[in-house]
C-alpha cells in the first residue's frame, strides 16, 4: 500500500485534567475517502484542531504528508483545504471577499472553477457575510475549499446546515477529489452520505478510536436480521452461540445471527426444511447505534 | 397591547441582573471609591488659605477650564466647592462610559450573539428585552448616585452639606441615565454593538469637545452641549436642581424614541439597510496584515481624523493661555515683555505635557482594540480559516500587533501636530516651534509601546486576562490628570510606563530612558508572541 496522507498513532489530548482524545489511531491513505464518525462530544472537532495545528497534542504521534502537525503547520497546510463544520466569517466582509482572500492566503487565485463552484452552490457572493445563514457561510467555505487545488481536504461536518439539494452538489464535488486521487478526511452525521462515500470508516466514541475499517468489514462484525419459516421445530436454533434475540411465533422465527457465523447458523437451519427465509444485513444505522451505545 | 410588547420583563430583567452583578459591582466600587475617597482626601490638600488661593488660580486658567469646566463659584470658597469643580466633569465622562458599557452589552451584544433570538422565541414581549435593559440602567445608575451622595455625606469634607452631596450624586446619576438612553438609541440604529459602541463614544466625544470650546470662549454657551449641563449644577454654591430637570426630559425623550425604533425593527438588524459588498476581493485584501488593516478601516479613519481634531481644539486654546501673564500688566511691568513671552511659551509648554499624556493614553485605545482582536477573532471563530490556510502564527501575531502600534503611534503623532497646528495658529509668533512639541512626542511614545506591549504580552500569554491591559493606561490617565491635583506620592505615579517619562515637552527628551522603555515594550511583544505560537488557540 501506498505512504499514508495522514497518520496518527496514539494521539492524546487533555484539557487540564479533562482528558479529551484517549488514543486516536487511523491512517488516510492517497486516493481515499475516509470517514470519522461518532456521538456528540467524542473528540472528533478536537482530532481535526490538533491534526490543523490549532490544538497542541498531549502525547502520541500525528503527522500528514509524513510532517509533524505541530511543528511544519504552514508547509502542510498549502497541500490542505478545510472546512469545519460552525463556519464564522467577518461580518464587514463580503462571502466573495472572504473567498478569494482564503485562496489567496494559500498562494492560489479565483479561478473559472471558483466561478462554477459559486454558481453550483447557487452562492450571492456579494452579500456581507452577517446576513448569511449558517447553510451560506458554509457555502462560502465550501467554495474557497473546492477551489483550492490541494492533496488532503478536510471536511468537519460540512453540510449540517445545507439543504438536501446542496449536500447532492457537496457529495458530488467530493466524489470528483476522490476520482482525482486526491484524499478527504470526512466527519459526518449523515449516514447516508458517509455510507455513499467513504471507502474506510472510524469509530470514535469518548476520546478513542474504537473500529476502523470498511464498512463491509464491519457488517462482518455486527449481526445480520433473519426471519425464517421452516416445517419442523426450529426452538432448538436458539440454543445456537451466535443466535441473538431469539423470537418465535409457531414456526416461524426472527432473530439475530452474529455475521460471521451466518453459514454454521445456516446449515443448522438446513434440517429443519426452510419454507421461506429473510435475511436482512445491519443497516449503517444499526452498526453505529450499537458502537455508540457499547459500553466503554 | 401590554402583554405583547411587555412580557416577562421582570424575568428578564433579573435575569439580566444575575448576570451583571459582578461588573455592576466593580463599577460601583470603582465610581463611589473615587468619589468618596477623593472627597476624604480634599481637606488635607486644600485645608489651608495659601493651598486655596493658589488652587483656584490653577483652576480659573482656561488650560484648566477646558479639561474640568469654568470655575463659577463666587467667595467665600470652601474645600467642597473646589472638589466639585475638579470633579464633575471628570466624574461625567466615567458614568457616562459605565452607561455605554451597559447599554450595548445588554441590547446589541445579545443581539450579535444570538441570545435575544433564543429569548424572543419564548412567550416574551417584543420590547421586553429593551425595557429590561432601561429598568437595569435605571437601577445601576440610581444605586450608584445614592451611593456617591452617602459616600460624600461620610467623607465629613469641609463646606459640603446634605442638599449638595444629594445633588451631586442623583445629577451623576440622571446624567449617567441620560447617556446610556442615547446609546440604548444607537444600538437601534447601529448593525452591530462594535457599531453602537462606536456611535457611542463619537457622540460623547463630539459633546466633551465642543463643551470644552464654549467653556473657554462664553460658559453661557454651554447650555447647549448637553454635556454641559452637568457643570450648571452649581454643587454646594446654590445647588441648582434645573439642570437634572433638563437631563430628565432628555432621557424621556431619547427613551420614547428608542422603544419606538426598537419595536418596529427587525431583530439583527439596523435601521440603515445593508449595502451589497463586493463580489470579488480587491488586490490589497491578499494576507493577514491587509485582512486586519480592512477590517479595521473604519475605526482606523476615526481615530486619526478624532484625535487630530482633538489636539487642534486644545491647540486652539493655546493663545488665551499664553494671554495669561499679559492681562496682568502689572506682572507684565514687572518681568518686561520679553520676559512675559518666555514665561507664557512656558506654560503653554507644561499644558502641552499634561495634553500629551492625555492624547498618548488616548491613542494607545485602538492600537489594544486591535490586538485583541487576535483572541477576539479567535474566539468567534473568524481565524479558524485563517489557521488552516499556510499562514503561520508568527504571520499573524505580528500583522496584528504591527498594524495596532503604528495605528497607536499615527494616532499620537496626528494629536501632537493638530495641537501644533491650531496652537501656532492661535499664539502667532510666540508659539514654541513644532521641535519642542514632538519632544512631547518622543518622550511619551516608548510609554505608549511599553503599555502596548504589556497588552500584547497577555494576549499571548493569558488570553483570558487580556482585558486587564487597559488597567495600564487607565490607571495612567487617572494618576496624572488627578494625581497632581491631589497631591499623590511619586511612587504611585510612577506604577504605570506614563510615570517614568520626565516632564517632556517643557524639558528635553530624555533618550536614554526612551531607548530602553522601547527596547522593553518590543521585547514583551515578541515574549508574548513565543508563549502565543506555544498553546492551543481558543476554541469557540
Amino acid at each position: 500500500m501506498a505512504q499514508p496522507v495522514v497518520q496518527i498513532q496514539h494521539l492524546q489530548k487533555h484539557f487540564g485534567k479533562f482528558q479529551a482524545l484517549k488514543d486516536i489511531t487511523f491512517d488516510v491513505y492517497p486516493g481515499e475517502v475516509f470517514g470519522f464518525i461518532g456521538p456528540n462530544g467524542a473528540g472528533k472537532s478536537t482530532t481535526i484542531r490538533t491534526l490543523l495545528g490549532i490544538l497542541k497534542k498531549s502525547s502520541g504521534q500525528a503527522t500528514i504528508f509524513g510532517q509533524d502537525v505541530w511543528s511544519q503547520a504552514v508547509a502542510i497546510h498549502k497541500r490542505l483545504a478545510y472546512v469545519p463544520g460552525d463556519v464564522y466569517l467577518w461580518p464587514n466582509l463580503s462571502g466573495g471577499e472572504a473567498i478569494d482572500l482564503f485562496l489567496k492566503l494559500n498562494g492560489q487565485k479565483h479561478s473559472a472553477k471558483t466561478d462554477a463552484l459559486i454558481k453550483d452552490f447557487d452562492l450571492d457572493v456579494s452579500k456581507k457575510n452577517r446576513t448569511y445563514s449558517k447553510g451560506n457561510r458554509q457555502k462560502v467555505a465550501l467554495i474557497a475549499a473546492f477551489s483550492t487545488d490541494a492533496d488532503l481536504y478536510i471536511f468537519d461536518e460540512p453540510t449540517s446546515g445545507l439543504d438536501p439539494l446542496m449536500e447532492e452538489v457537496f457529495q458530488k464535488h467530493v466524489l470528483a477529489l476522490k476520482a482525482a486521487g486526491k484524499s478527504v478526511l470526512l466527519s459526518s452525521h449523515i449516514l447516508s452520505e458517509v455510507e455513499r462515500m467513504c471507502d474506510r470508516i472510524g469509530i470514535i466514541r469518548q476520546g478513542t478510536i474504537i473500529e476502523t475499517g470498511t464498512l463491509d468489514d464491519m457488517r462482518q462484525l455486527s449481526r445480520t436480521q433473519v426471519t425464517v419459516t421452516t416445517v419442523k421445530d426450529l426452538s432448538t436454533i436458539q440454543q445456537l452461540p451466535a443466535v441473538h434475540s431469539f423470537n418465535q411465533t409457531g414456526n416461524k422465527a426472527t432473530f439475530a445471527v452474529d455475521s460471521e457465523n451466518l453459514a454454521s447458523v445456516m446449515t443448522a437451519l438446513a434440517p429443519l426444511e426452510i419454507k421461506q427465509l429473510q435475511s436482512t444485513p445491519p443497516t449503517l444505522e444499526d452498526l453505529f447505534l450499537r458502537y455508540y451505545n457499547q459500553e466503554a | 397591547m401590554f402583554s405583547t410588547h411587555y412580557a416577562k420583563t421582570g424575568q428578564l430583567l433579573r435575569l439580566n441582573l444575575r448576570r451583571d452583578w459582578l461588573k455592576i459591582v466593580f463599577w460601583l466600587i470603582g465610581l463611589v471609591g473615587l468619589m468618596a475617597g477623593a472627597a476624604a482626601k480634599f481637606d488635607g490638600l486644600y485645608g489651608t488659605k495659601k493651598a486655596m488661593a493658589t488652587i483656584i488660580t490653577t483652576l480659573k486658567t482656561p488650560a484648566m477650564v477646558s479639561l474640568m469646566g469654568p470655575f463659577t463659584a463666587k467667595p467665600p470658597y470652601t474645600v467642597a466647592i473646589v472638589y466639585a469643580a475638579e470633579m464633575m466633569t471628570f466624574m461625567g465622562l466615567f458614568v457616562a462610559m459605565m452607561n455605554i458599557y451597559f447599554a450595548v452589552h445588554t441590547t446589541r451584544g445579545d443581539e450579535d450573539s444570538g441570545v435575544l433570538e433564543l429569548i424572543r422565541a419564548h412567550s416574551v414581549g417584543r420590547s421586553s428585552a429593551l425595557t429590561a435593559a432601561i429598568l437595569e440602567l435605571v437601577i445601576i445608575n440610581v444605586i450608584a448616585g445614592v451611593l456617591e451622595a452617602l459616600g460624600l455625606q461620610a467623607s465629613g469634607m469641609t463646606g459640603m452639606n446634605a442638599g449638595g452631596n444629594w445633588l451631586f450624586g442623583l445629577g451623576l446619576a440622571m446624567f449617567g441615565l441620560m447617556f446610556g438612553a442615547f446609546s440604548l438609541l444607537f444600538a437601534q440604529i447601529a448593525d452591530s454593538s462594535r457599531g453602537a459602541t462606536i456611535l457611542s463614544y463619537s457622540w460623547l466625544g463630539i459633546l466633551y469637545v465642543i463643551r470644552m470650546g464654549t467653556d473657554v470662549k462664553n460658559p453661557d454657551y454651554t447650555w447647549w452641549t448637553i454635556y454641559g449641563w452637568i457643570e450648571k449644577l452649581d454643587i454646594y454654591g446654590k445647588n441648582n436642581w434645573g439642570p437634572v430637570g433638563l437631563m430628565l426630559l432628555m432621557t424621556v425623550i431619547i427613551g420614547a424614541l428608542t422603544i419606538m425604533v426598537g419595536a418596529t425593527r427587525d431583530v439583527g438588524a439596523g435601521l440603515l439597510p445593508d449595502r451589497a459588498g463586493r463580489k470579488r476581493a480587491s488586490l490589497f485584501l491578499a494576507g493577514p496584515l491587509s485582512l486586519i488593516a480592512r477590517l479595521e478601516r473604519t475605526s482606523t479613519i476615526i481615530w486619526l481624523v478624532g484625535l487630530f481634531f482633538l489636539g487642534a481644539t486644545y491647540g486652539s486654546i493655546f493663545g488665551t493661555a499664553g494671554d495669561l501673564l499679559k492681562s496682568n500688566p502689572m506682572m507684565s511691568k514687572l518681568i518686561g515683555t520679553a520676559a512675559t513671552d518666555a514665561a507664557n511659551r512656558a506654560i503653554v509648554l507644561s499644558f502641552a505635557n499634561k495634553l500629551t499624556i492625555i492624547f498618548a493614553v488616548l491613542a494607545i485605545i485602538p492600537g489594544l482594540i486591535t490586538m485583541f482582536r487576535l483572541n477576539g477573532d479567535e474566539r468567534k471563530g473568524y481565524f479558524e480559516q485563517l489557521h488552516a490556510r499556510s499562514v503561520s502564527r508568527a504571520h499573524l501575531f505580528f500583522a496584528i500587533a504591527g498594524f495596532g502600534l503604528v495605528v497607536s503611534l499615527a494616532t499620537f503623532f496626528l494629536a501632537v501636530c493638530g495641537m501644533y497646528v491650531a496652537g501656532a495658529a492661535s499664539m502667532g509668533d510666540n508659539m514654541p516651534s513644532f521641535a519642542h512639541f514632538m519632544r512631547g512626542f518622543w518622550g511619551f511614545a516608548p510609554a505608549l509601546i511599553v503599555t502596548f506591549g504589556f497588552g500584547a504580552l497577555l494576549s499571548g500569554l493569558l488570553p483570558k486576562l487580556q482585558t486587564l491591559a487597559w488597567i495600564l493606561p487607565a490607571y495612567g490617565f487617572f494618576s496624572l490628570y488627578l494625581g497632581a491635583l491631589m497631591n499623590f506620592p511619586k511612587w504611585s505615579t510612577q506604577l504605570t510606563p506614563f510615570g517614568w517619562v520626565n516632564t517632556v515637552p517643557v524639558k528635553a527628551v530624555n533618550w536614554g530612558t526612551a531607548g530602553w522603555m522601547t527596547a522593553l515594550g518590543l521585547i514583551l511583544v515578541v515574549v508574548g508572541y513565543i508563549a502565543y505560537q506555544r498553546r492551543d488557540l481558543l476554541e469557540n
